[in-house]
C-alpha cells in the first residue's frame, strides 16, 4: 500500500493523451508532454490510472507512454542511470528534469551530491538555449518550458539586441558550487552563472557593478590548475572579461586603485590563455575578451612623464562624472592651447606625444568596452582635437590605440579592433597626422612596413592586439 | 476523761525532764567558756613575752601589709588606644594619662579609662519586628531596623568631660540619645518610606541630627547605616505585592518608553534608509546619466564617420551612375556603330553572295552542260563514279548477337547454336552481319 502511495508516473512521450476511461476511444482529457509528473492510482486494461495534480484531473494513460517510478531508495541507481543518459540527450530536457526531480525525491538527503544538480543545471541551461535558438519548428518547446517551470526550474527572459533571450537563473549551479564537485562541474557552474549574454541589459551601472563583483567571486571559486588546458582557457577568458568590466566600473566610481588592480588581473588572465590549446568554438570569445581587455588596459598603466619640451595635457574635474582635458604649453602653463570636457574616462597612463611636439594622443574610454583615441594636433597656428573611434558602428565593443608616430611626426600609427557585424575585426593603419585619414591599412601589423619600423616599444610590450 | 488526765500527767513529766537537761547544758557551756578565755590570755602573753611569739607576730604583720598592697593596686596600665583620666579625690585635680604605666594612690586617686577606638552601636533589641523593643512607624506598625552607628569619643574633650560624664559613655549617653532620635525619626515616616523610598533621606536626617547632639557630649558620630528593615509578615507580603505591582507599573512605563524610543528609532532608521535610498537612487541615476552621456559622446564621434560613410557611398553611387551612364551611352553608340557596320557588312556580303551565286550558277550551268555532254558521250562514267563514291565507305563490323541469347550465356556455358537459330556456319553469319552493318552505316552516312 505504501509502495503504491509513493509511485509516480513520468510521461515519456510528447502529446500523450490523458483519457477519461481506459479505452483508446474515450475522450481526451488533456495532452501530456514528456517529463510530466502524475500520481499513480491503479492499473486497468493496459492503462495506468493516474491523477494529474497540475491540471487537477484524473484519467487514464497508456502504459507505454509513461514510466512508473517508485520513490524509494531501491530505485535510486536506476533513476541515476536514466538521468545520466538524459543529461546529454538534446531535446529531452523536460524529461530529464522530471527524472532528476524524481531522483531528488527518492535519494536520501545525505546522499544528494553535486552531480545531480550539475545534471539538472545542464539540462535547464540547454532548454534555455533551445528556447533562444532560431529554430521555429520546435512545436514542443513551449510545453517543455511549462513542464520545467512546474518543477521550479526558473527561466528568465529579456530582450537583447532586438531578440528575446531565455536564460536559466542558475539555482542548481549555485548548489553545485556550494556542495563542491569536480573541477569540471564547478567550471561548468561558474561559466553558466557568469554568462555575459544573460545579464539583464536594463540594469543600472550600480547594479551592474555589484553583479560583476559577484561574478568575479564566483569565478574565483574554480581552481584553474586542476582543469584540462582547453577548459582552463575558458575560465581565463571569462575572468579577463569580468575583470576588464570591473576595472572600468571601479575607475568610473573613483576607486582608481581597485580599478588598476582589476585591470592588471584582466591582462594577466588573458595572458594565461594557452593559444595552442584554444578550442575552435572559443576563438571568437577569445577575440572578444581581448578587445574588452584592450579597451580598459590603460587603467593599470601608470601616468608617464613626458620628457622634453612641448604641450602638456592636464586633467581636471568638471561637472559630476566629467573630466576636462586641458592642453597647455609647457613654457606658458597658464594659457590653454585647447580645452575639452568629456563624460568618458580619460586614462592618464595613455598620454603620448610625438617627438616634435606637434601631436598629443590620449585614450578615452567612453563605455565599458569602447575606448577612443583622442589626438590633439597642430593645424597652422592653432590646435584641433580629433577623436578616432574604433569603428563606424553603434558603440558597443572596440578600442583604438596609438602604436606610435613616424620619426618626422607626419604619420600616426593606430591599431583598431572592434565588433563589426558580429565579428571582431582588427586593422592596423597608418594615418596622416594632419587629416587623420588612413593612408595604409592592413589586417596584421606584419603586413605594413611602417608598423615594423615605427611602432613604439611600449605599445608592442603592452598591447593585446598582437596576440 | 481518764485519758485526758493521763495525757496531762505525761506532758508534765516530759516538761520536768526537759528543764533538767537544759540546766546541765548551761553548766557545761560556762565551764568551756572560762577554759577558752584562760587559753587565749596565755597565748597573748606568749606572743608578747616570748621571743618566738614576737617573731610570729612580726611575720603576720608583714604578710598583712603585702596583701593590702596587692588588693589596692597602686600602679595600673593604660593600653594603646585608651586614655585614662585620673581624678584626685582630695584636690579635685584631673590628669590625662596616655598609654603606659600610671601610679594611683589608693583612696586618693580614681582612674577612669576611655577607649579612643571606633565603637559601634547596634540596637539589638529592635532589629526584628518581633523583638522586645521594635521601632514604630507613623502608622503605628512595629518594624525592626538594623541600625549601625559608628562613633568615637573626642580625645580633646575627654579631660573636660570626664568629671561630669558617666563611666560608660556608650551605655549611659550614646545609646539613649541614639535610641531616642531613631524612634522619633522612624515615627515620622511610613513603613513604605522606611522600607524603600526615603531610606537614604532618613539616613541623612539621622546623621544630621545625631552629629551635633552627640558632639555636645564629646562623641563624634562617624556613620549612620540603615540595614535590613524587618516588617510584620502580613504587611511584608502585602508590601511586596504592592511593590511588585509598582515594579510592574514602572516596568510597563519603561517598556512603553522603550517602545516609544524604538518607534522613534525605527522612524529615524526608516528616514535614514529613505535618505540612503534616495541618495543611492540619485547616485544610480547620476551614474546612468553619465553613462548615457558617455554613450551619446561616443555616438557623436561615430556619427561623422557614419555621415562620411553615407556621403562616400552617395558619391560612389553617383560616380557609379555617371560611369554607368557613360558606359551605357558608349555601349549604345558602339552598338549603333556596330549595327551600322554589320548592316553594311551584310549588305556587302549579300551583294558578294549574289555575285557569287550568279557567278557560281553560271559556272555550274556551264559545268552541267559540259558533264551532260561528256556523259552523253561516255555512259559508263556513271557506274565508275558510283563505285568511286562507295569504295571508301565499305567496312566490316562484327556485331553482337541481336536476340535470343542470354547476356551471360558464355559464362553459363549456353550452347553457341542456340544463339544463332537457323545459322549454318560461323563464316556466313559473320558475312551477314557485315552486310547488315554496312547497310546500316551507309544509311547513317547518308543521313549525315
Amino acid at each position: 500500500m505504501l509502495a503504491t502511495l509513493v509511485a509516480i508516473a513520468l510521461v515519456v512521450q510528447d502529446q500523450a493523451p490523458l483519457r477519461a476511461a481506459s479505452q483508446d476511444s474515450a475522450p481526451r482529457q488533456a495532452t501530456l508532454w514528456q517529463g510530466e509528473w502524475l500520481e499513480v492510482r491503479g492499473e486497468r486494461q493496459g492503462f495506468i490510472q493516474v491523477y494529474d495534480h497540475r491540471r487537477e484531473r484524473p484519467g487514464y494513460v497508456r502504459e507505454q507512454q509513461v514510466r512508473v517510478v517508485h520513490l524509494d531508495e531501491a530505485s535510486v541507481p536506476r533513476l541515476q542511470a536514466v538521468v545520466e543518459f538524459l543529461e546529454d540527450t538534446p531535446g529531452a530536457e523536460a524529461l530529464g528534469i522530471g527524472y532528476a526531480a524524481a531522483l531528488l525525491r527518492a535519494v536520501p538527503a545525505s546522499q544528494v551530491g553535486p552531480e545531480l544538480f550539475d545534471a539538472l543545471g545542464s539540462m535547464a541551461d540547454r532548454l534555455a538555449r533551445r528556447a533562444t535558438s532560431h529554430r521555429s519548428n520546435d512545436a514542443s518547446l513551449a510545453a517543455h518550458l511549462d513542464v520545467a517551470a512546474s518543477y521550479g526550474v526558473k527561466l528568465v527572459s529579456f530582450e537583447r539586441e532586438g531578440r528575446t533571450r531565455v536564460c536559466y537563473d542558475g539555482e542548481a549551479f549555485r548548489r553545485v558550487l556550494a556542495l563542491g564537485g569536480s573541477p569540471e562541474m564547478r567550471l561548468r557552474a561558474a561559466l553558466a552563472l557568469t554568462r555575459p549574454e544573460c545579464i539583464d541589459p536594463a540594469m543600472n551601472p550600480l547594479e551592474r557593478q555589484a553583479l560583476d563583483e559577484w561574478r568575479s567571486t564566483v569565478l574565483e571559486q574554480v581552481d584553474a590548475g586542476r582543469l584540462p588546458a582547453y577548459l582552463a582557457n575558458r575560465l581565463h577568458l571569462r575572468r579577463a572579461e569580468v575583470h576588464a568590466a570591473l576595472s572600468y566600473q571601479l575607475s568610473r566610481r573613483g576607486e582608481a586603485q581597485r580599478g588598476a588592480k582589476a585591470s592588471e588581473r584582466a591582462v594577466a588572465s588573458l595572458a594565461s590563455v594557452l593559444k595552442a590549446e584554444l578550442a575552435e568554438e572559443d576563438k571568437s570569445a577569445y577575440a572578444a575578451a581581448a578587445v574588452r581587455v584592450g579597451a580598459s588596459r590603460f587603467a593599470s598603466e601608470p601616468a608617464s612623464e613626458q620628457p622634453g619640451a612641448g604641450p602638456v595635457l592636464a586633467l581636471s574635474k568638471g561637472q559630476p562624472g566629467e573630466t576636462c582635458l586641458r592642453l597647455a604649453d609647457a613654457k606658458a602653463p597658464g594659457s590653454a592651447l585647447f580645452e575639452r570636457c568629456t563624460y568618458g574616462l580619460v586614462w592618464p597612463g595613455s598620454v603620448r606625444r610625438s617627438a616634435q611636439g606637434s601631436a598629443v594622443a590620449v585614450a578615452v574610454q567612453l563605455l565599458e568596452g569602447w575606448t577612443e583615441l583622442w589626438v590633439f594636433h597642430q593645424e597652422g597656428e592653432g590646435w584641433v582635437l580629433d577623436a578616432l573611434a574604433p569603428a563606424a558602428t553603434e558603440p558597443s565593443l572596440g578600442y583604438v590605440e596609438l602604436a606610435g608616430f613616424s620619426p618626422d611626426g607626419s604619420r600616426v600609427l593606430v591599431a583598431r579592433e572592434a565588433l563589426v557585424e558580429g565579428r571582431i575585426k582588427s586593422s592596423f593603419q597608418v594615418l596622416k597626422r594632419d587629416t587623420l585619414l588612413p593612408e595604409k591599412s592592413a589586417d596584421s601589423p606584419g603586413a605594413l612596413g611602417a608598423f615594423q619600423r615605427w611602432s613604439s616599444a611600449d605599445w608592442r610590450g603592452g598591447t593585446v592586439a598582437m596576440r | 476523761m481518764s485519758e485526758q488526765n493521763q495525757n496531762e500527767t505525761q506532758q508534765q513529766e516530759q516538761r520536768k525532764h526537759g528543764e533538767e537537761k537544759r540546766g546541765e547544758f548551761l553548766r557545761r557551756m560556762s565551764s568551756l567558756a572560762s577554759e577558752a578565755t584562760r587559753g587565749m590570755v596565755s597565748r597573748v602573753r606568749w606572743l608578747i613575752y616570748a621571743e618566738r611569739g614576737r617573731r610570729v607576730m612580726a611575720g603576720l604583720a608583714v604578710t598583712g601589709m603585702v596583701a593590702g598592697v596587692v588588693v589596692a593596686q597602686p600602679v595600673c596600665m593604660i593600653e594603646p588606644g585608651e586614655v585614662g583620666i585620673r581624678v584626685n579625690r582630695l584636690t579635685g585635680k584631673v590628669a590625662e594619662l596616655r598609654e603606659g604605666w600610671a601610679l594611683l594612690v589608693p583612696q586618693v586617686h580614681r582612674l577612669s579609662r576611655y577607649s579612643l577606638k571606633d565603637q559601634t552601636y547596634q540596637p539589638t533589641r529592635s532589629t526584628r519586628a518581633t523583638d522586645p523593643a521594635p521601632f514604630q512607624s507613623v502608622e503605628g506598625l512595629s518594624i525592626g531596623v538594623e541600625v549601625t552607628i559608628r562613633y568615637v569619643l573626642d580625645p580633646e574633650r575627654i579631660p573636660a568631660l570626664a568629671a561630669r560624664l558617666p563611666e560608660d559613655i556608650g551605655r549611659d549617653i550614646v545609646e539613649p540619645v541614639i535610641d531616642g532620635v531613631l524612634r522619633r525619626h522612624f515615627a515620622q515616616h511610613t513603613v513604605r518610606e522606611i522600607f524603600s523610598t526615603h531610606r537614604v533621606k532618613i539616613q541623612q536626617d539621622l546623621s544630621a541630627e545625631l552629629l551635633p547632639l552627640l558632639a555636645a557630649d564629646g562623641v563624634i558620630v562617624r556613620t549612620v547605616t540603615l540595614g535590613n528593615v524587618d516588617l510584620p509578615q502580613q504587611y511584608r507580603t502585602g508590601m511586596e505585592v504592592l511593590l511588585a505591582e509598582e515594579l510592574n507599573a514602572e516596568k510597563m512605563r519603561y517598556t512603553l518608553e522603550l517602545k516609544d524610543k524604538q518607534v522613534k528609532q525605527s522612524a529615524l532608521e526608516a528616514e535614514a534608509d529613505k535618505v540612503r535610498r534616495e541618495k543611492a537612487a540619485e547616485a544610480a541615476g547620476n551614474e546612468e546619466i553619465i553613462a548615457a552621456k558617455a554613450k551619446a559622446e561616443a555616438m557623436r564621434h561615430v556619427l561623422p564617420f557614419k555621415e562620411k560613410e553615407i556621403e562616400q557611398r552617395r558619391l560612389e553611387a553617383e560616380a557609379a551612375k555617371v560611369s554607368r551612364l557613360t558606359q551605357a551611352s558608349a555601349e549604345a553608340e558602339a552598338h549603333r556603330i556596330e549595327a551600322a557596320g554589320e548592316a553594311d557588312a551584310r549588305r556587302k556580303l549579300a551583294e558578294a553572295d549574289a555575285y557569287r551565286v550568279d557567278v557560281t550558277g553560271k559556272a555550274a550551268s556551264e559545268q552541267l552542260a559540259r558533264d551532260a555532254e561528256l556523259i552523253s558521250r561516255n555512259p559508263l562514267l556513271i557506274q565508275k563514279t558510283l563505285a568511286d563514291k562507295l569504295s571508301d565507305k565499305i567496312q566490316v563490323i562484327i556485331a553482337p548477337p541481336q536476340a535470343g541469347g542470354f547476356i551471360a550465356g558464355n559464362l553459363l556455358g549456353q550452347p553457341q547454336e542456340a544463339r544463332y537459330a537457323g545459322g549454318s556456319s560461323k563464316g556466313s553469319s559473320l558475312a551477314q552481319a557485315a552486310v547488315s552493318e554496312n547497310t546500316d552505316s551507309d544509311t547513317t552516312g547518308s543521313e549525315e
